[in-house]
């Protein structure tokens, strides 16, 4: 710990030595399309911690990749949750939706937070007890099955497939506007620079970056905050004080309360459409807010690099309490997102602002406020090691389920170790190269792309964790079933949203949009996949093999 | 769901005192989880009724007015200051809804310039619109003070050339949609009540119901150290 604390100092004294390059770094006051010299530094240094960590805490076995020597205390583990948790979605998603869509937003607010309180009472510990490194490892073995395995496991590949495809956005939009270069080759270099490290370090070095990661998060997010707060005169703790400047916004604002980096007056006519629920001029729905919310927070109960944090804490009242800290962690950052929009609307009101992209919106809300550029620069770093701490620990989900789960125990289980970790390396290597082609398309906002991840893993892994936990009476085929009913609700909406996202229309077309919408499918096909299981599993009868009702009845629930 | 079986396990039949325990407080913790994310939000789903904003009753009520007995100085200065307000909302409003206010302001303003400047002003948009801010400060009556000095300074990028001073056919028939989509919002008592600052439904959804679901995982982890400790269940 005091080493991670030692190089955490070491990034400290560069960011501030990097204070020396304070007239070259006054270029971040330009909004986009120059090369950011104060930001670009304090991002080198951030990566190159990364990767001095990363080193000093490689991986030496599959054990050590998979399920970091168990050696992480809770509040450790809680800071690792939050960290994994808090991705670019986190960081720059969800002030975006709320500055384009106000009360809307809050839905994902409420939705990526409101999931751990089911994840905790109805999963956690009993994940742990379980025992087991992967989901899908839980899956085959709880259901007694190489082909549940073999599926859950590609299923768990495709949910860390495109939750990563958001965060590949947020890593190209950020190196876009640090270094000056064109989109597509930030995307290449972020997914470089992300991929080495996760193959140097395998998650013992993840899961203490991650750590060091969470501090950064957090301070980079927080800091630009205060200094806002007390520019613009609201009272200066962000999270008591933005309450005034929510109403402003609603009521408008006409007193003279400071000046924007652009020269215009911190001022706004009265615009209740940022607060308002579901407002008509954000075209979202009252049944449209709480789909998504219900479906972000099934999701998170079924995320496979969620649910597998849990194996890297020592005992079940870890794993536990990792989640009451991991859940107070990223609160934290959460009660600020809102602050972020909320300046946002306010200081981007004159048009002559232009059109600001929104998932950049938290970085230039900053820029606009006028706060010091090298804090800027920080928040922009803040925003890649959000987007960083995730992709790596997906990319070790990603490739543990195929190397682990479909390689070594459904195609090879004579592997050696050696040659499961060759799997699970070039494994990482593909997963991350298809991520960056895929986010080169633009397919949406990170958030919302985000969210298609989490719909999936509501759909598919969180009935078979629910009813594989609580039920012994949940058998092979019911699991069958309930996974097949998941993932057809799952394709009927992405096959919906890709062909309408080029421009093709299919039979019921705007019902199907509306109602299975990419981004909150989960809503129907999670309830339908557990009522499947359920039908099924009794219309074929106990056949649970006895063992696992054993397992189930003595390990997981503790019963004499 | 769940048998007879001594090593069946069902969430809703738990066999032993300390799952009966622990059922219990899974079931009030869940129960208060729902009721408070969604029974509020079903609250202003019940509650929320579409209310118009100030501006939109102006608009409204100048509209009528101009379709009854044509449109007045008062009520075209009125309608300026409307069309301004939500062009002053800036990034709610989509492009093509902006484009139709734009010219409908610059419109209204040509109409209400001086039957001899006329000609000079609409030569003036037709180059560098900005450049006719002055003179629509003057005719709207803007002051240089308040929630008015905001609306001047939004006119540099609301005037486009126009070819005439009445509002186009098409853009009437859109005018008053537009204007309800963007100045009507779901209001009631929980949106208007202020509390620390926040309109009420916005401090709850945005702040308190992360406060409660932490206290529930803390209230559920020290709970469930209780329970063990005193059924005596050993975990690992």
């Amino acid at each position: 710990m005091s080493r991670i604390l030692n190089i955490f100092w070491v990034f400290i004294l560069g960011i501030a030595a990097s204070a020396a390059f304070a007239d070259a770094a006054a270029k971040a006051t330009q909004l986009e399309g120059e090369f950011k010299l104060g930001p670009a530094i304090i991002l080198i240094i951030m990566l190159c911690t990364f990767v001095i960590v990363g080193l000093l805490n490689r991986a030496k076995d599959t054990s050590t990749y998979w399920a970091a020597a168990r050696k992480i205390s809770p509040v450790g583990a809680g800071m690792a949750i939050a960290s994994n948790w808090m991705s670019a979605a986190s960081f720059l998603g969800m002030a975006a939706i709320m500055y384009g869509s106000g009360y809307h937003g809050l839905s994902y607010v409420v939705g990526w937070t409101g999931g751990y309180v089911l994840l905790l009472v109805l999963m956690a510990g009993q994940i742990r007890r379980y025992g087991k490194y992967t989901a899908s490892d839980f899956i085959g073995d709880r259901y007694y099955s190489r082909g549940l395995r073999g599926v859950g496991a590609a299923v768990a590949i495709f949910i860390s497939f495109s939750y990563c495809v958001g965060q590949f956005a947020g890593i190209g939009l950020m190196f876009k506007w640090i270094l000056g270069i064109n989109y597509t080759w930030s995307i290449i270099i972020g997914a470089s620079v992300v991929l080495s490290y996760t193959l140097i370090s395998g998650m013992l070095g993840v899961t203490k970056n991650m750590q060091i990661q969470y501090v950064i998060i957090i301070v980079s997010f927080m800091l630009p905050l205060f200094i806002l707060m007390h520019k613009f005169g609201y009272f200066i703790i962000p999270q008591l004080g933005y309450g005034h400047l929510v109403s402003d916004i609603v009521d408008g604002l006409d007193k003279v309360k400071g000046v924007t980096a652009m020269g215009h007056n911190f001022a706004i006519l009265p615009s209740p459409e940022f607060a308002m629920p579901w407002d008509p001029s954000t075209g979202m729905s009252s049944f449209q807010w709480i789909a998504i919310c219900f479906s972000l927070m099934i999701g998170t109960a079924g995320l496979p690099h969620v649910i597998q944090r849990f194996y890297v804490v020592p005992n079940a009242n870890d794993a536990r309490w990792s989640v009451v800290w991991g859940l107070f962690f990223i609160c934290l950052l959460y009660w600020s997102a809102p602050i972020y929009s909320a300046f946002g609307k306010v200081l981007s009101a004159s048009p002559e602002v232009g059109v600001l992209a929104k998932d950049a919106i938290v970085v230039y809300t900053a820029q606009l406020g006028n706060v010091f550029p090298l804090i800027v620069g920080l928040l922009a770093a803040g925003a890649v090691s959000a987007a960083f701490s995730t992709v790596a620990g997906l990319l070790v989900a990603g490739a543990s389920a195929f190397s682990h789960d479909l390689y070594y125990k459904t195609i090879n289980p004579a592997a050696s170790e050696r040659t499961q970790m060759l799997i699970a390396r070039v494994c990482t290597i593909l997963m991350a190269a298809a991520v960056a082609l895929v986010a080169l398309m633009n397919l949406g906002l990170i958030a919302q792309l985000v969210a298609v991840a989490f719909s999936l893993a509501g759909c598919t892994i969180f009935p078979l964790f629910l009813l594989g936990i609580w039920w012994g009476g949940s058998n092979r085929a019911g699991a069958w079933a309930g996974l097949l009913a998941g993932i057809g609700v799952s394709l009927v909406a992405l096959i919906y949203f890709v062909v309408g996202k080029f421009g093709g229309t299919l039979p019921a077309q705007a019902f199907v949009n509306y109602y299975l919408n990419a981004w909150y499918f989960a809503w129907f096909g999670a309830p339908l996949a557990i009522i499947v299981n359920i039908v099924v599993s009794t219309a074929t009868g106990k056949d649970t093999p006895e063992k696992i009702k054993e397992f189930l009845y003595h390990t997981v629930h503790g019963n004499e | 769901m769940g048998g007879t079986h001594s090593h069946e396990v069902s969430f809703f039949k738990p066999t032993s005192e300390h799952g009966k325990a622990n059922k219990k407080l899974i079931i009030a913790l869940v129960i208060i989880w729902i009721v408070c994310v969604f029974g509020f939000q079903a609250l202003l789903i019940l509650f929320a009724k579409p209310t118009p904003e100030a501006n939109l009753i102006s608009f409204e009520t100048a509209w009528s007015g101009a379709a009854q007995s044509g449109a007045t100085e008062t009520v075209q200065k009125t309608l300026a200051r409307t069309f301004l307000a939500v062009l002053g909302k800036n990034i709610a409003i989509s492009a093509d809804h902006k484009k139709v206010l734009k010219e409908s302001l610059s419109a209204t303003v040509l109409s209400l310039v001086p039957a001899d400047q006329k000609a000079p002003f609409q030569e003036t948009l037709a180059q560098n619109p900005s450049l006719a801010v002055t003179t629509a400060i003057q005719v709207i009556g803007l002051s240089g003070t308040g929630f008015d000095k905001i609306m001047a300074n939004l006119l540099p990028s609301s005037l486009v050339p126009v070819a005439s001073e009445e509002i186009s056919a098409e853009n009437k028939t859109a005018l008053p949609a537009i204007m309800k989509l963007y100045c009507t919002h779901n209001q009631c008592g929980l949106t208007t009540m202020r509390f620390l600052g926040f309109p009420f439904h916005y401090w709850y959804t945005a702040q308190f119901l992360l406060i409660l679901f932490v206290g529930l995982c803390l209230i559920y982890a020290i709970m469930i150290g209780r329970i063990n400790r005193k059924f005596k269940f050993i975990e690992e």
